[in-house]
């Protein structure tokens, strides 16, 4: 039996621990300065793999913190500038953390590897001068569609938004869950921009939307290619990673690249402005835009490679299939969602509406 | 004024509240703050005062959602005390061995992921479910029925998430009830029935009070199930404050918290007006 004295003992113990831990947090920023602290998102997105071989390669340990949204990622980096060095957040992210002050303008003369970079993911609207990113990885939405599915149903095959809109494909679309997302799918099919704010065009892509109703099997924004492989829908609005998945699956699904233009999605690396290792995350940054290095983290992630020079180490099957290597005609094709905030209220009031309906 | 004796009696209590005061009261003045500010073009919060936060709740369909929520809710109340008081009732009548497994197998699907237990009702109610895979093979019907994606399959996940809390609160109520108040309403010649209805119902009316309480709310808050199993095509206050702070639109997601947690507010009000008096519930 312990004694109740050695009990209280333990207890006070335990909870000075817990105590201490609570408020501390586990920082660890002294840790000599062979390290980098880096966030971003998790399910091995940088592969443990590339980290492993960067760490062997140069003694730096690379302390990932995984997250769950842009949004966590800035006030993490908001909070505490002096604690990260390396973030990866989406384009629109960039463009925020930027004007709030937050980023390190990168000094080019540290990543001779930025020369690889594909001149056509520089120069995008949240950093015009590509001072503050580096593109990491690219992806962009389309139609994943089952011809057969479609053929029997009785529609014509689907080759542009439009064609979503015929009448036989009553409950057989399933769309990612966000009403920029939708919106703008439905603005893109009447010919119009992303985040429209004319109050016209806005009102006549609602009464659209509403058209579409009956035919929307379901929103999906995490797994949406299953209602393909399922068969409860037989066209699906879903990122790219994600057809590639419902492909690998189900070998009769076909991507369709509609002609009126797809949203595009830049993952980007950033430096904190106050980064404590910074010649460290250098070293990190021109290590993965390695060409060797930059096609394997392609291969591991199935994410399209924004590294010009990566392309010839990629696998053969990786680069002639045209949702993991963006043909250039498809990637010219595509645009941002570029002010969400501004349109955010008005489509997600719509939005809710629309879903009243069902 | 002081009494030594009491604080030393309450100083182990003094941590705890203080922990809950750091980690519950501090963000709830947040958010309350946060539903009074305004937000710049970039989705950056500005310490503006504003009202327009809390007009745009009173927006036709954003007091639909409201609405929806709360009819959710309430029929996953009322679904799990239909439920849950039989089973409540007749695993407080067991032996005690018995008794104890019968509210371990209750708990038991707490040790699964929520989110997993959600994916198995997927994989009973689809398209190419159990459910449809049987009837199909038996020939019972010629086409998958469509069980999927609407309030219906909503309601049954949330009741069906919910359920052990009613469980347990009217196990604990039914448990507590003083038998020889049923011998004697037998005794003076009432049925089964009338003893019921006039005995053990009132009687154990603060369980139910409490079971409802402790369902309400959670349903008035899961979002992943509507994603889930309704198909992302019915909308919750869940839902909607997910998509406003997805949006970077933090300060509409606080105000429509702050209703939300007003709904949650008249509940308990509603609840403590029945267990007044009655020295037993969740708060005592």
């Amino acid at each position: 039996m312990i004694s109740t004295k050695i009990k209280k003992i333990l207890v006070l113990t335990f909870c000075a621990v817990f105590f201490v831990f609570a408020f501390v947090g586990c920082g660890g920023k002294d840790n000599g300065n062979k390290q980098i602290n880096l966030m971003t998102w998790g399910g091995d997105f940088i592969p443990r793999e590339i980290i492993n071989q960067f760490e062997e390669e140069t003694g730096i340990k690379v302390n990932y913190k995984e997250v769950t949204s842009n949004e966590e990622m800035q006030s993490l980096l908001e909070a505490n500038p002096d604690q990260y060095d390396l973030a990866v957040v989406t384009d629109y992210m960039v463009d925020i953390l930027r004007q709030n002050g937050y980023l390190e303008k990168l000094d080019k003369g540290k990543i001779p590897n930025f020369a690889n970079i594909n001149p056509v993911y520089q120069g995008n609207y949240y950093d015009e001068n590509d001072e503050y990113s580096i593109p990491y990885a690219v992806s962009i939405s389309f139609l994943l569609v089952n011809p057969e599915g479609v053929a029997a149903l009785g529609a014509d095959p689907i080759t542009s938004y439009k064609d979503l809109w015929q009448e036989e494909l009553k409950d057989s679309i399933v769309l990612i869950d966000w009403s920029v997302e939708v919106i703008g799918l439905v603005l893109k099919s009447l010919g119009y921009e992303y985040n429209e704010t004319d109050p016209v065009k806005v009102a006549e892509a609602k009464e659209k939307l509403f058209e579409l109703k009956d035919n929307i099997v379901r929103f999906e924004t995490n797994t949406p290619e299953d209602s393909l492989i399922s068969g409860e829908a037989v066209a699906g609005f879903m990122y790219s990673n994600q057809a590639v998945k419902g492909q690998a699956a189900d070998p009769k699904l076909q991507p369709v690249f509609p002609e009126e233009g797809m949203p595009i999605y830049i993952d980007c690396f950033v430096m904190s402005k106050d980064a404590p290792n910074k010649d460290n995350a250098y070293q990190f940054l021109n290590f993965l835009l390695e060409p060797e290095i930059s096609a394997k983290i392609s291969e591991l992630t199935n994410f399209s490679n924004a590294n010009k020079a990566a392309e010839e180490f990629l696998p053969e099957d990786f680069k002639n299939n045209p949702m993991l290597n963006f043909p250039d005609e498809v990637i010219k094709n595509t645009s941002f969602y570029i002010g969400v905030a501004e349109v955010y209220e008005e489509y997600e009031h719509i939005y809710s509406e629309f879903k009243m309906q069902f | 004024m002081f009494n030594l004796k009491k604080i030393k009696q309450n100083a182990p209590a003094v941590p705890i509240l203080v922990w809950t005061g750091i980690l519950v009261g501090i963000p709830l003045i947040y958010v309350v703050v946060l539903s009074f500010l305004s937000r710049d073009s970039l989705g950056n919060i500005v310490f503006e005062f504003t009202w327009e936060n809390y007009k745009r709740i009173f927006d036709p369909v954003y007091l639909k959602v409201f609405y929806n929520s709360f009819l959710l809710a309430v029929l996953t109340g009322l679904i799990t005390l239909l439920i849950g008081y039989p089973v409540a009732y007749f695993t407080a009548n067991l032996e005690a061995n018995r008794r104890s497994l019968a509210m371990g197998l209750i708990i038991l699907p707490f040790w699964i992921s929520s989110l997993l237990r959600v994916y198995g009702w997927i994989i009973l109610l689809g398209n190419n479910g159990l459910i449809n895979s049987l009837l199909l093979k038996f020939k019972i019907i010629d086409k998958p029925l469509t069980m999927m994606y609407n309030f219906g399959t909503v309601l049954v996940g949330t009741a069906y998430m919910l359920i052990p809390f009613m469980i347990v609160a009217l196990y604990n109520s039914i448990d507590k009830l003083d038998r020889s108040l049923l011998e004697a309403s037998y005794d003076l010649g009432a049925s089964k029935w009338k003893t019921f209805f006039k005995i053990t119902l009132p009687l154990t009316m603060p369980g139910i009070a409490g079971g409802f309480t402790l369902v309400f709310i959670p349903a008035l808050g899961l979002f992943f199930i509507s994603d889930l199993l309704g198909g992302g095509k019915n909308i919750f206050l869940g839902n909607l404050i997910n998509a406003q702070i997805k949006g970077r639109n933090r300060p509409l997601a606080a105000a429509f918290s702050v209703g939300m947690i007003i709904l949650v507010l008249l509940v308990l009000y509603i609840y403590t007006r029945i267990t007044k008096n009655k020295k037993e519930g969740l708060f005592l």
